[in-house]
């Protein structure tokens, strides 16, 4: 989180909101945000069913698998991150700022 | 016999059926292209909880959506 924290700046400039997602509670995630310093919604899946719908449960944590999507403004999926490419959002970040570049 | 058979065959089908539900159940991650399952969840700010879907952006902006696996973890 705290890498996407560091190009929200740039992320904001292309249009886009940033949402973190786990199962934890929303207490839980706002003390987390609070102390990495993490100013866009960290939301709370609750029982995991957002988790499940997008099919990233996994059975080793009990817990959603790490996974960024980008998600266009037509509610369609542009690039997915899994597992550990997910911690270097650069790919996302790279492909948000594509269509600007077009224009 | 033809009755017992039939009977047979409707029991096998009845106690299948559950299987094949359950079989079913888990949702394969959406690729590249898909239509995102929307979503709608809380989070907590200072006024309290809020409310956010992934229908309220369509047509106004790109969503990153990170899933992370729990709070007070690394990235």
């Amino acid at each position: 989180m705290k890498n996407f924290q560091a190009n929200l700046k740039k992320l904001e400039a292309t249009d886009t909101q940033v949402l973190g997602v786990s199962m934890d509670s929303p207490f839980a995630n706002k003390a987390f945000a609070d102390s990495i310093g993490v100013t866009f919604p960290l939301l709370s899946d609750w029982g995991g069913e957002t988790t499940h719908k997008y099919g990233i449960y996994s059975d080793k944590y009990k817990a959603a698998k790490r996974v960024n999507f980008l998600i266009g403004k037509d509610g369609k999926i542009l690039e997915e991150q899994v597992d550990d490419a997910a911690i270097d959002p650069s790919k996302i970040v790279d492909a948000c700022e594509r269509p600007k570049l077009k224009q | 016999m033809k009755r017992l058979l039939f009977t047979l065959t409707l029991m096998c089908a009845v106690l299948s059926y559950p299987l094949a539900g359950a079989n079913k159940e888990p949702a394969t991650m959406p690729k590249v292209g898909d239509l995102a399952p929307d979503f709608k969840l809380q989070y907590l700010d200072e006024h309290g909880l809020k409310d956010v879907s992934l229908a309220q952006y369509r047509g106004k902006k790109q969503v990153v959506l990170a899933f992370y696996i729990f709070a007070f973890t690394g990235g």
